[in-house]
């Protein structure tokens, strides 16, 4: 009985290597699916980016008098080690932080991946979470439930919603230029961006009783903390001694796994998808290409806003705000190399998404091996761009899969031929005929 | 300064390219290349399978075969771009190994590929010298290079305009720059992949002059078809492969079309359709003076009526590029209508959705499989419900029925035999030209329709599968559906068709009975050269 378990066994081992019965290697089909190649393309990425920033910090190290050269491994280790760097005390709240801090992030790399499924580019994310930033902050900082903790919930996920459908609304506006008009969303996108820095900056500023305490100064809006509307936790800040961590990161993988049904089992992503794959054929098989490209477009703005609200609805996070504002949240753009790292896959986001974090706060302690602010930003870009390449490691990997498959088959179709060859006899005949004719 | 003495002296610029022959001349052998015994094995198929092929100096060699009988893969071979897991290959009867296509190109082996490589912002001369630019300082020189290719087009017959852009000059003239992008690289042996798919019948036979041409002067030839008509016509010999085998060499004056397809596709071909006469009942599909907008000023689709009954197949004849496409695309939805209107079933969808029209009795087969007819990047099973996954056979609330697809792309693969790699999970991408085509008619099939509109149904297609298909749509026919046909090829129309129309510059100039019509007659209709307006005028009023 274990004999035969046991052959069993070590005959799937075997099957996993070599031809049996007459079928590939199951690593090789493994391997095959496309699947397997993204995450093995987006890990190439990432050492390939941890390599050359390595080397870069080496070469600061050689040319900076104050820089060591025993400080750039210093400076890899930490950058490996990301929140598990410093005083062990912290260790827990800077995990807690990064999962706090990887949520948004998540979001709007779900915005931009949706996009891209759909052949769109959303550069508007910024934008996006500006909006969602606006309506969640006007809903929370309006009412008090500071004394009532039961009605703050509520609140919350009015401001929610709020914040959330002002970003649909805000991703639609691209899609109906490109769907009406036919203008590139590019565009239409980075235009969108400045005009939602700009709005942000006249409401907050027409509205200046709005929960802002800083009387004089340049302008800043507290947190929902004063009045009580803050995303709650469930003690999930406590777990992690007291770090930003709340339920967003729960709502965030939600979010993915709601986008990965959709865009996998629905009849609306096998359109979407169609679309994004082909929009000749999607209109031909009379599918509505503008509907679509429109609703992913608001669906990709409702994500990153969503991220918006995620990000300064915690009780902890302060939206700075003057009268001149006029930056764009780097959430936004983030959420590219989130997405291309992912290959746009929505499961793959979340990882995307944590790791990035995890990168950009090890980053922060690099001044601890002697590294300015600044050079840390750099090898976390680097990193970051190398991201965008995995779709060359992908068809790199396609590439040499097909000649493996090619020495493979060869071996299989020379222990076919022979039972195959009496299909050979019936062009016997004629082959005779044509050799005859050649000898003449 | 030494680099620009051997520039200035004309005629030995081309030769300083890395196109320059590195064999010698050597004593003459007969055959210009051999390919011995070739076997190349792909995983769980003999692609080629101890194939020999002898390319005689100056003849034109036709290399027939079905879709997927190994054709390209031997020619890939010869290219460089495979290498054979068996075999030789000679040249000049001495053996060499061609490890790349720089090896080939440096042997003289050129190729036209059936899908041009060229850049289309570029002129047709800037194409031409791609790659083997004369250089000063950086600096592309083009004097000595046109000089080169005047003389070769008027030596070949191969006028093209060196100044016009590729995305401006038409198919045929795309093709020629093909060619003489060969001649320009003194290449003496030329492989044609399937030159005429995408040709005219007037541009085929201009090719096929060009083909004599270039081997009166030496040239060998290696011509890749499936079309028996053309071997005929301009072939010396012909090696016949199928499913990977090497069936034979025959010349081409102790043969004939039956012998070839009996080769080719191991059985007799019929090449004549046998149908009953069509009995026409109601009109289901009424197109009444139909206009639509083309891309320059004139318009592409003038003024054009027509009828189509349950049970016939009506015919639209004429040269690529007379309103046929836009004509199509405005009936089946895809294009604006300038004007009039289109009847289906009795009903004005002039103004309806591509979805309405799918859903309401007509399926379309399109003229382009790639651009509309497949997502080509989706599996096999989800292009088969394209136009059905919403269906409630298909979905419940909203999620899709993968189980249901999967059996309904099985059964319609397994009837209409589609073949394919993986089964339903197979990417469209990668099935063949022949299968792709037969999935799409498959499914426009089975559809529930009551027209169906089928441009050029079997474009790039082998005997096998237009015979296959041809059956398919007189079967549609008998079974109670109107069949509304475009198609370029002369054969088809005459075959196939049960009325024909013929289109001329976007007008329908004349309409016809085939039993009582010839392809020459057809032929000055479809050039413009006559029209027969009162005749229509008298089959508009009877209708």
């Amino acid at each position: 009985m274990i004999k035969n378990w046991i052959a069993a066994i070590g005959k799937w081992f075997k099957s996993l290597f070599v031809i049996t019965d007459n079928k590939e290697p199951k690593l090789l089909t493994f391997y095959k699916r496309p699947g397997t190649k993204s995450i093995i393309a987006s890990l190439v990425s990432i050492l390939a980016g941890l390599v050359v920033g390595f080397i870069f910090m080496v070469i600061i190290a050689l040319a900076s008098e104050d820089i060591e050269l025993y400080d750039a491994f210093d400076g890899l280790g930490i950058l490996l080690a990301g929140p598990f760097t410093g005083t062990s005390n912290f260790v827990l709240t800077n995990f807690g932080d990064m999962i706090f801090y990887s949520a948004p992030l998540i979001m709007c790399g779900l915005s931009v991946a949706i996009a891209f499924k759909t052949g769109l580019f959303n550069i508007g994310a910024a934008g996006q979470f500006l909006m969602g930033t606006m309506g969640s902050l006007l809903v929370a900082l309006n009412v008090n439930t500071q004394n009532n903790p039961a009605a703050s919930f509520f609140v919350w996920l009015l401001a929610l919603v709020v914040g959330t459908a002002l970003g649909f609304v805000w991703g639609a506006i691209p899609g109906l230029f490109k769907a009406i008009f036919g203008v590139n969303e590019v565009i239409v996108c980075i235009m969108t961006n400045w005009i939602a820095a700009n709005i942000v900056s006249w409401v907050f500023s027409a509205t200046p009783d709005i929960g802002n305490t800083s009387s004089g100064k340049a302008g800043y809006l507290i947190t929902t903390k004063v009045t009580g509307n803050g995303t709650p936790d469930l003690g999930l800040s406590k777990l992690f001694n007291g770090s930003y961590i709340d339920i967003s990161i729960i709502l965030a993988i939600l979010a993915a796994v709601v986008i990965f049904i959709i865009l996998n089992k629905t009849v609306f992503g096998f359109e979407l998808k169609a679309c994004g794959s082909n929009k000749f054929s999607a209109k031909y098989a009379g599918m509505n290409e503008k509907r679509n490209i429109v609703l992913s477009m608001a669906i990709a703005g409702g994500l990153a806003a969503m991220g918006g609200t995620f990000y300064y609805l915690n009780p902890g996070i302060e939206f700075k705000f003057s009268s001149a504002y006029m930056s764009l949240p780097s959430y936004g753009f983030n959420g590219i190399p989130v997405a291309l790292l992912a290959s746009s896959n929505p499961i793959g986001v979340i990882f995307s998404g944590l790791f990035l974090r995890y990168l950009a706060k090890g980053g922060d302690s690099l001044v601890i091996a002697n590294y300015n602010r600044y050079i840390s930003d750099i090898i976390v870009a680097i990193i970051i761009y190398f991201a965008g390449f995995s779709r060359l490691f992908i068809e790199i990997m396609t590439r040499r899969q097909r000649k493996m498959t090619e020495k493979i088959g060869s071996k299989m179709a020379s222990s076919l031929a022979f039972e195959k060859s009496p299909n050979a006899a019936d062009t016997k005949g004629l082959k005779n005929e044509g050799s005859a004719k050649e000898e003449k | 300064m030494q680099n620009e003495g051997k520039l200035l002296n004309e005629g030995s610029t081309v030769e300083n390219t890395a196109f320059a022959p590195v064999v010698e001349e050597t004593a003459e052998s007969e055959y210009v290349i051999e390919m011995r015994h070739i076997t190349k094995i792909f995983p769980g198929i003999r692609a080629n399978d101890d194939i020999t092929i002898e390319l005689k100096r100056g003849e034109i060699h036709a290399l027939l075969g079905e879709n997927g009988a190994g054709k390209s893969t031997l020619m890939s071979v010869l290219f460089g771009t495979y290498q054979p897991d068996e075999g030789e290959i000679l040249y000049n009867g001495k053996p060499v190994k061609i490890n790349s296509p720089n090896d080939a190109t440096a042997l003289g082996i050129g190729m036209v590929h059936q899908h041009f490589k060229l850049v289309e912002c570029f002129t047709v001369l800037e194409n031409i010298i791609l790659g083997a630019e004369d250089q000063k300082f950086d600096v592309v020189l083009k004097k000595n290079a046109r000089k080169k290719v005047s003389e070769l087009s008027e030596k070949y017959g191969l006028y093209v305009d060196l100044d016009a852009r590729i995305d401006e000059i038409t198919v045929g003239m795309q093709q020629r720059t093909e060619i003489l992008k060969m001649l320009y690289r003194d290449n003496d042996i030329l492989i044609f992949d399937e030159p005429t798919a995408v040709l005219t019948p007037q541009e085929i036979e201009e090719l096929m002059a060009i083909m004599r041409n270039l081997s009166k002067e030496g040239k060998s030839i290696l011509f890749i078809t499936h079309k028996l008509n053309e071997i005929m016509a301009v072939a010396d010999r012909c090696s016949v492969l199928r499913k990977g085998k090497y069936i034979g060499t025959v010349d081409i004056k102790d043969t004939n079309k039956e012998e070839l397809s009996n080769m080719m596709v191991g059985r007799n071909v019929k090449f004549v359709v046998d149908k009953e006469p069509s009995k026409p009942s109601d009109v289901v599909f009424k197109v009444e003076n139909l206009t639509v907008a083309g891309k320059h000023k004139k318009d592409a689709v003038k003024d054009v009526s027509l009828t189509v009954r349950a049970g016939e197949i009506v015919c639209i004849a004429g040269i690529d590029g007379n309103g046929q496409t836009e004509f199509v695309q405005a009936i089946t939805g895809l294009e604006k209508i300038k004007s009039g209107k289109v009847e289906l079933l009795g009903q004005d969808v002039t103004h309806k959705s591509i979805r309405y029209r799918n859903t309401n009795g007509m399926s379309h087969i399109p003229e382009d499989r790639h651009k509309h007819g497949l997502v080509l990047d989706f599996t096999l099973e989800q292009n088969m419900v394209l136009q059905r996954y919403f269906e409630p056979e298909f979905q419940k609330h909203g999620f899709i029925e993968f189980k249901a697809i999967r059996k309904y792309s099985d059964k319609l693969t397994e009837k209409f035999d589609v073949r394919s790699g993986q089964g339903a999970q197979t990417v469209a991408r990668s099935m063949s030209g022949g299968n792709q085509q037969k999935a799409i008619v498959a499914r426009e099939l089975d559809r529930e329709h009551k027209l169906l509109v089928a441009f050029q149904p079997t474009r790039g297609l082998d005997v096998g599968a237009i015979e296959y298909i041809h059956e398919q749509i007189v079967a549609d026919r008998d079974g109670g559906a109107g069949v509304l046909l475009v198609s370029l090829e002369l054969d088809e129309v005459m075959n196939l068709s049960d009325r024909i129309l013929v289109m001329y510059e976007g007008e329908i100039v004349g309409e016809f009975d085939p039993k009582n019509t010839t392809v020459q007659e057809l032929g000055l209709y479809m050039a413009g050269a006559k029209r027969n307006d009162e005749a229509l005028k008298a089959e508009a009023e009877n209708d």
